[in-house]
C-alpha cells in the first residue's frame, strides 16, 4: 500500500456540456498535489469522480493498481473535506467524529461507544480542539469548524484525502495556521493529499507538485519550481505570470522552507 | 435509479389526489353549453356580486393589514410577539364563525343594532365585506409584516443623507420595493375571499356569490355540470395568485440581504401605532367574545340568563362524535400530511434529478385549487370508490387541500441545509436513512412542528372541501356550524365555533411550547 492514484483517460459531460476531456495523470503515494485552475474548469468534478460521488463517462481510476472506477465511495478508503465544512450541525464537535466512527459501514462496527469516544477525543486533540469537545458547530469559528471536519475525515483513517477549497471561506490568518497544520498532518499520517485551491500562493507554498488545469484538461503537472521555470504552454505561463508577485513571494517562502 | 422510482410514485400519487379529480370535474363540462351557463342571469349576477364584494373586501383587508404591519414592524411598540399572536387568533376559527360574530353584533337582533335602534342589520354586501375582512386580514398581515421586517434599511439611510422627506421616501423607496410582493398579497387575499363560502352563506342573505351558488347547485340540486363551470371560474384567480406568489417568492429572496431597518425614537408615531393596534385587537376580539357569550345564553336576545342548554343540544345531536371525527382527522392529517410533505420535499430539495422540478410543481398545484373546487372534483372522481363516505376520503382531501404551505416550509428548510451532507454520508459509509434520521430531521424540528400545527388547525376548521364529502357518519365538527345556521340555532353554532377555537388555541400553545423546547 503506497496510496497512489492513477487516472486514465477520464472524460465526463453533463448533458451536452463536456467538463473533463480525456484526463490522465498519476498521484504518487504520500505526495501533496494541488490542483489549480480557473473557476468552472472541472476541478470539483474531477474530485467527485476520484472519490466516487460521480462516475466518469469513460476512462478508469486505479488505486494502488486496483481498478476502483465503479467501487462505491465508502469502500475506497478515501476522505473528502468540503469548502463549507459539511458538519452535522445538530451534533457537538465530539459527536460529529464519534458518529462517523460508529456509523461507517467501512469500519464494520470495529468501534463501540467507549472506543469511538476515545478515538474521537484523540482526533480532536490532534487538530487542537481539546477545549471544544462539547461545542456545536455554530459556536465555533470557520477555522475551528474546518478542523472538526478534518478530524472527522482523519478518524476513518483514509489512505487519500481530497480537499475542495477547504480554506476559501476563512480569513487570512486562519488560512496560514491551518495551512501549516494540514502539511503537518500529511507528514504525520503519510496520507496522500489532493488539494484544490484558488489561491496560487497556497498551492505554491504547500505542494510537492501542482496540476494546472483549464477547460477540462490538465496542462501541466510538475513541481512548483518547474512550473515557474519552464511552463509547459502559453496557458500555464499566463496563468502563473498573472500572479508574478505572489509567485516571487512564495518562491522565497518555498526556498526558505526547503 | 431508486430515487427516481420514488419520485414517479409520488407523481402518481398527485395524479390521483389532484390532477385526475380536477380533470374529471372539467370533463363534466364537455356536454354543457358553457356559454349558456355563463350568460344565465343568475350566474352573471353571482359573478358580478362576487367580484364586487371581493374587491371591496380585499381593498379594506389589505389596507388594514398594511397599516397594522407598519404599526408593528416600523415602530418601537412593545410586546411585538404578543401582538402578532393576538392578531392571528382569527385564523384559528372557520370563516363562517366570523360571519356569525358579526350577526350577533350587527344583525337584525344584534347587540349594537339594538342599542342604536338600527333595523335590518348587516346582511348582504357589507356583511360579506366585513366578515371577509375579519378572517383574511391576519393572513395579509403576516405576509406584509414579513416583507416590511426584512426590507433593507440602507436606501432609507441614503435618502436621509440626501434629505428626502417622509412622503418622498414612501414613493421613492417603500412603494417600488413593496410593489411586487404587494401585488401577490392582494391576489392571495382576493382569492381567499372570492373562493370562501362560509361568510356569504352565513351573512350574505339574498346577496348570492359564486361559491354559495355552486354549493346550492351541487348540494341542493345535484347539478354537477353547472357546479363545475363555477369551479372553473374560481380556479382562475387562484391560479393567478399562485403564479404571482412564485414569482415574488423568487425575486424577494434577493432583497433579503442588507441591513435591518433602524427604528428611531418617535413617541408621537408610537402612540398612533398603539392606538391602531389596540383598535384592531378590540375589533378582532369583540365578535369572538360575542359568540363565546352567546353560546351560554338561554335565548338571545329574549332571555339573557346563563344556560348550558345549547351545549347540551349540540351534544344531543352528536357533537361529541363529530368532535371525535374532527380530532381523528386533524391528528391523522397532521401526522400523515407532515410525513408526506417531508418525504416529498426531501425528494425535490435534496435528491435532485430532472424529475424533481416536475414533482415540485405537482406538489404545489393545490395552492391554485380552492377548497370547494377540490371538494367538488373529489365527489365526482371518488364516488363509488372504496374510500368514499368514510373518514379516509376526508383525510385525503385535507392533506391535498393544505399540502402546499407545509410542503414549501419543508422544501425551504431542506434547501438551506448544507448540500454536502449526503455526500459525506456516501463517502463515510453512513446510510442515507441514517443521515436523514440523525442529521437532517433533527435540524428541521422547528419546521416539522410548524407543519404539524398548520395541518391540524386547518383540518379542524375547514368547511369547504369536506362539505361535499361528508355524511352523518364521517362529518367533522366544523360542519355543524352551517347545519345549525340552517336551523336558525345560532347559539349552538356559536358553541361549536368555540369548541373549535379551543382546540386550535390548544394546538397553538402546544406549538409554541414545542418550538421553545426544540430551540
Ligand atoms: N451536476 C452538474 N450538472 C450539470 N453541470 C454541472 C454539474 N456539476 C458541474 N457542472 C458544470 O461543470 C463545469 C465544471 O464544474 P466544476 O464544479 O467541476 O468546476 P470547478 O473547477 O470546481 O469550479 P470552481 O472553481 O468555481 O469551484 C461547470 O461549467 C459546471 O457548471
Ligand atoms: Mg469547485
Amino acid at each position: 500500500m503506497i496510496n497512489k492514484l492513477a487516472i486514465e483517460n477520464v472524460s465526463k459531460s453533463f448533458g451536452n456540456v463536456a467538463v473533463l476531456h480525456d484526463v490522465s495523470f498519476v498521484v504518487r503515494g504520500g505526495e501533496f498535489l494541488s490542483v489549480l485552475g480557473p473557476s468552472g474548469c472541472g476541478k470539483t468534478t474531477l474530485l467527485r469522480i476520484l472519490i466516487g460521488l460521480e462516475t466518469p463517462d469513460s476512462g478508469k481510476i486505479f488505486k494502488d493498481d486496483a481498478d476502483i472506477t465503479t467501487l462505491p465511495a465508502s469502500m475506497r478508503k478515501m476522505g473528502m473535506v468540503f469548502q463549507n465544512y459539511a458538519l452535522f450541525e445538530n451534533m457537538t464537535a465530539l459527536r460529529n467524529v464519534e458518529y462517523a466512527l460508529l456509523k461507517s459501514s467501512a469500519l464494520k462496527n470495529s468501534y463501540n461507544r467507549a472506543t469511538a469516544r476515545e478515538k474521537a477525543e484523540e482526533m480532536l486533540e490532534i487538530v487542537g480542539l481539546e477545549k471544544f469537545f462539547d461545542s456545536k458547530p455554530s459556536q465555533l469559528s470557520g477555522g475551528q469548524q474546518q478542523r472538526v471536519a478534518i478530524a472527522r475525515t482523519l478518524a476513518l483513517n483514509p489512505d487519500i484525502i481530497l480537499f475542495d477549497e477547504p480554506m476559501s471561506a476563512l480569513d487570512v490568518d486562519m488560512r496560514l495556521s491551518l495551512r501549516a497544520e494540514i502539511k503537518e498532518l500529511a507528514k504525520k499520517f503519510r496520507t496522500t493529499m489532493i488539494y484544490i485551491t484558488h489561491d496560487q500562493e497556497e498551492a505554491f507554498a504547500m505542494s510537492d507538485r501542482i496540476a494546472i488545469m483549464n477547460a477540462g484538461k490538465i496542462h501541466q503537472i510538475d513541481t512548483p519550481h518547474n512550473i515557474i521555470e519552464s511552463p509547459a504552454d502559453e496557458f500555464v505561463e499566463n496563468f502563473v505570470i498573472k500572479n508574478i508577485n505572489i509567485k516571487i513571494n512564495s518562491l522565497i517562502h518555498f526556498q526558505r522552507k526547503s | 435509479m431508486k430515487s427516481n422510482h420514488l419520485k414517479i410514485l409520488l407523481c402518481l400519487l398527485w395524479l390521483f389526489m389532484i390532477v385526475l379529480p380536477l380533470l374529471r370535474m372539467l370533463s363534466t363540462m364537455a356536454g354543457l353549453n358553457l356559454f349558456e351557463v355563463m350568460t344565465a342571469r343568475k350566474f352573471s349576477r353571482a359573478f358580478w356580486q362576487s367580484l364586487n364584494v371581493s374587491s371591496v373586501a380585499t381593498f379594506i383587508s389589505v389596507s388594514v393589514a398594511g397599516v397594522l404591519s407598519w404599526a408593528v414592524a416600523r415602530t418601537n411598540v412593545k410586546h411585538k410577539q404578543l401582538i402578532s399572536t393576538l392578531i392571528i387568533v382569527p385564523m384559528l376559527i372557520p370563516s363562517i364563525s366570523h360571519g356569525m360574530g358579526l350577526i350577533i353584533i350587527f344583525g337584525a337582533n344584534g347587540v349594537v343594532s339594538k342599542i342604536f335602534g338600527l333595523t335590518g342589520g348587516i346582511y348582504g354586501f357589507w356583511g360579506i365585506v366585513f366578515g371577509s375582512v375579519m378572517y383574511s386580514f391576519p393572513v395579509a398581515y403576516l405576509m406584509l409584516y414579513d416583507i416590511l421586517r426584512y426590507e433593507d434599511g440602507t436606501p432609507y439611510e441614503a435618502a436621509e443623507v440626501i434629505g428626502l422627506g417622509a412622503i418622498d421616501r414612501f414613493f421613492a423607496i417603500t412603494l417600488p420595493y413593496l410593489r411586487k410582493p404587494l401585488i401577490s398579497v392582494i391576489f392571495a387575499t382576493f382569492t381567499m375571499i372570492i373562493t370562501d363560502y362560509g361568510v356569504p352563506l352565513m351573512i350574505g342573505g339574498k346577496y348570492i356569490t359564486l361559491p354559495v351558488m355552486m354549493y346550492q347547485d351541487v348540494i341542493g340540486m345535484l347539478d354537477f355540470g353547472k357546479g363545475s363551470a363555477i369551479g372553473v371560474v374560481l380556479l382562475i384567480p387562484a391560479a393567478v395568485a399562485c403564479v404571482l406568489d412564485m414569482v415574488s417568492r423568487d425575486s424577494n429572496r434577493l432583497s433579503f440581504v442588507g441591513k435591518p431597518h433602524a427604528i428611531k425614537d418617535n413617541h408621537a408615531r408610537d402612540l398612533v401605532a398603539k392606538v391602531i393596534i389596540f383598535a384592531v385587537i378590540v375589533a378582532i376580539f369583540v365578535p369572538i367574545v360575542a359568540f363565546s357569550v352567546i353560546a351560554f345564553i338561554k335565548k338571545y336576545p329574549v332571555n339573557m340568563a346563563m344556560s348550558f342548554a345549547h351545549a347540551a343540544r349540540a351534544f344531543e345531536i352528536g357533537a361529541l362524535k363529530y368532535l371525535a371525527n374532527s380530532l381523528i382527522i386533524a391528528v391523522a392529517v397532521s401526522l400523515l400530511g407532515t410525513a408526506l410533505a417531508l418525504f416529498n420535499a426531501y425528494m425535490t430539495a435534496r435528491a435532485k434529478t430532472k424529475l424533481s422540478y416536475f414533482l415540485h410543481l405537482m406538489s404545489i398545484v393545490s395552492l391554485a385549487v380552492p377548497g370547494i373546487v377540490l371538494g367538488l372534483s373529489y365527489v365526482m372522481f371518488f364516488k363509488g370508490s372504496m374510500i368514499y363516505g368514510g373518514l379516509v376520503i376526508l383525510l385525503v382531501v385535507n392533506i391535498t387541500h393544505f399540502f402546499a404551505s407545509p410542503y414549501l416550509m419543508a422544501y425551504n428548510t431542506f434547501s438551506k441545509l448544507n448540500e454536502n451532507l449526503e455526500s459525506v454520508g456516501l463517502i463515510m459509509g453512513i446510510s442515507r436513512l441514517s443521515v436523514v434520521r440523525d442529521v437532517i430531521l433533527p435540524q428541521s424540528k422547528q419546521t416539522i412542528v410548524k407543519m404539524m400545527s398548520y395541518f391540524f388547525i386547518n383540518s379542524m376548521m375547514t368547511i369547504s372541501a369536506v362539505s361535499f364529502l361528508s355524511n352523518t357518519f364521517n362529518k367533522p365538527l366544523s360542519l355543524m356550524i352551517p347545519q345549525f345556521e340552517g336551523q336558525m340555532q345560532i347559539e349552538c353554532a356559536a358553541f361549536v365555533s368555540l369548541v373549535i377555537l379551543g382546540a386550535n388555541v390548544m394546538m397553538k400553545i402546544l406549538e409554541d411550547f414545542s418550538l421553545k423546547l426544540t430551540r
